[in-house]
């Protein structure tokens, strides 16, 4: 039987890692802690409390979130930035259904001349799974607050 | 002349050179807003599948005034700025909702969905003391009203009388490709993207009327062939220049002696999931792309399945908004709308395509910023101002700032 019980600590080490892989520069891993079947979404409030259905970012499988994370890295073409997510009140869930975690993001983008700003604060609403390299992301949706982004969002959330 | 005028004097090339001033001087950003946005042209506000329902209300903008747009009792749509009428404060700070009256909390001036004032408290004094004159007329004391026009479910607006019916203003050439989109299919909103960009206005219109940049900045439609110099294209105008549809077929991703030359071009790039340009054709003929910019304030977008407005509200010379407002059409199968959500991917502050173009704009500001002493060169595709049956000419940003320097005084 798969187990579905998980810790505090590990959920904060995903979380950490998660953040890390996107900072880091080596976002060719981001797709690594998702598990098939996945869905990936980037999500305003606005549209995820109205029920609209538009994403700023969409993957529904690894495939996709491969796709996008070389896009991020080899073929759009932006200026040079740093990010540094901050991840806090982490909270996860077991029931029937498996995991589930709650989490609030902030991310602050460093961009040349520049004085560092948040980019968006949001919140991460996931599903989660054991697999057997780890602690997983089943589904991963980043509602984020912003009702206005500052610049363009050049990397996942 | 002085200094100013002297400063503000387009180059003797013409209208084959945009001066880098038009993108930074704050008293022609004043005069644009004066002229153009508030001047005869019809703004575009919103879709009418955002207001459904009487009552339903939208904040939106023409230029940089905020304004409303109601759908009154008797289903039509009215348009208001978003200011009360007694000390100017803003209605309204919702994007969206509905109600049955409008108030300004600050007095409790009380509007119907009409624009009329319908009362406000306290207008014949407290015990016989204070209160409005008696010659206080709750008729002149409406919101002030826009003219509004819809077509094929979008919604437009102008603050002058002088501004000419909305199909006139379009001109027949680009009133077709306008229907072509909106051509009375009820639409369906998919949702919302908001981003603000450091760049003027004009640079986002540019960048959709630079037909050039598609097959050189953008990757993701050169390889895939969404929009690439060697496709079959074409570049339509109005005659005034101000109105244009860019309009091209899709191209294979093969090697060619055209795509060869062109950098951008990755003849060995393969998406591992490649449903995101699973696109179906659901236009009539051959265009399978069709970016058109409707003067002054919109850009509709047509590539592949994804369709959005992108509404521009500008902020001062160096920022504009950019709304983005998704749609489809409400008679969509569910696969038809999972095509969109996920084309979507291309477009948007985090778009595939419009990540580099929404940095490109920016980069140009911060180019630009630096002196008002240089001039872009706008001559690929030769001086002149006629559609072109090809995409590698400058003609639309000529085009457009011909009208532009008429509309100006430049």
């Amino acid at each position: 039987m798969s187990r579905v019980a998980v810790s505090r600590d590990e959920l904060e080490e995903l979380y950490a890692e998660y953040g890390d892989v996107i900072d880091g520069g080596t976002l060719e891993r981001w797709p690594d802690l998702f598990v098939e079947p996945c869905r990936y979404r980037i999500v305003s409030k606005e549209n995820y409390d109205r029920g609209l259905p538009l994403s700023l970012m969409l993957c529904e499988s690894l495939g996709m979130l491969r796709d996008r994370a070389l896009a991020s890295r080899k073929l759009n073409v932006y200026a040079p930035r740093t990010w540094r997510h901050s991840i806090t009140q982490i909270r996860g869930l077991v029931d029937g259904e498996g995991i589930s975690a709650q989490a609030n993001f902030a991310i602050f983008e460093t961009l040349q001349d520049q004085p560092t700003q948040i980019l968006c604060t949001g919140r991460y609403l996931d599903k989660l799974a054991w697999s057997p390299a780890g602690l997983r992301f089943r589904e991963k949706t980043c509602v984020y607050d912003s009702t206005l982004i500052p610049g363009s969002i050049v990397f996942p959330l | 002349m002085t200094t100013d005028d002297r400063r503000l004097t387009w180059p003797a090339e013409g209208d084959s050179r945009a001066p880098y001033w038009i993108y930074t001087d704050e008293g022609l950003y004043r005069r644009e807003l004066e002229r153009i946005f508030e001047g005869p042209t019809w703004s575009y506000v919103a879709l009418e599948c955002e207001i459904p329902e009487r009552g339903d209300y939208k904040r939106s903008a023409v230029g940089e005034k905020s304004v409303l747009l109601v759908r009154g009792e008797d289903g039509a749509v009215n348009g208001f700025l978003n200011r009360c009428a007694h000390r100017g404060a803003q209605l309204c700070l919702q994007d969206t909702g509905r109600a049955t009256t409008l108030t300004c909390p600050y007095h409790q001036w009380t509007y119907d969905l009409q624009g009329k004032l319908l009362g406000l408290p306290f207008s014949r004094g407290v015990k016989g003391q204070g209160g409005m004159p008696p010659d206080f007329n709750l008729a002149d004391h409406g919101l002030t009203p826009l003219r509004v026009n819809v077509r094929g479910g979008a919604i437009f607006a102008t603050l002058d009388e002088a501004t000419p019916p909305f199909e006139t203003y379009l001109g027949p050439k680009i009133l077709a490709f306008y229907d072509r989109v909106f051509g009375g299919r009820p639409l369906r909103l998919l949702g919302y993207s908001h981003q603000r960009l450091a760049s003027n206005w004009k640079l986002m219109i540019e960048n959709i009327r630079d037909t050039c940049h598609a097959s050189l900045l953008h990757v993701f439609l050169v390889t895939f062939g969404l929009f690439r110099a060697d496709q079959p294209s074409k570049v339509q105008m109005a005659d005034d220049g101000l109105h244009a549809a860019v309009v091209s077929e899709r191209g294979r991703q093969e090697l060619t002696a055209e795509t060869g030359q062109i950098q951008s071009f990755r003849p060995d790039l393969a998406l591992e999931d490649p449903r995101l340009l699973d696109t179906v054709r659901e236009f009539p003929g051959d265009a399978t792309v069709v970016m058109h910019t409707i003067w002054p304030n919109l850009i509709l977008q047509q590539q592949s399945n994804t369709l959005a407005t992108r509404r521009i509200v500008p902020r001062g010379p160096s920022a504009f908004d950019l709304h983005w407002t998704f749609f489809g059409y409400a008679d969509d199968d569910e696969e038809m709308t999972r095509r969109r959500l996920r084309q979507a991917n291309l477009m948007g502050p985090g778009g595939l395509v419009s990540i580099d173009d929404g940095e490109i704009v920016n980069r140009v500001q911060a180019g630009v910023s630096t002196g008002v002493d240089g001039a872009g060169v706008v001559e690929m595709g030769g001086r002149d101002y006629a559609d072109a049956d090809h995409m590698v000419t400058d003609v639309a940003l000529r085009a457009f700032y011909r009208g532009y320097r008429k509309v100006m005084g430049l």
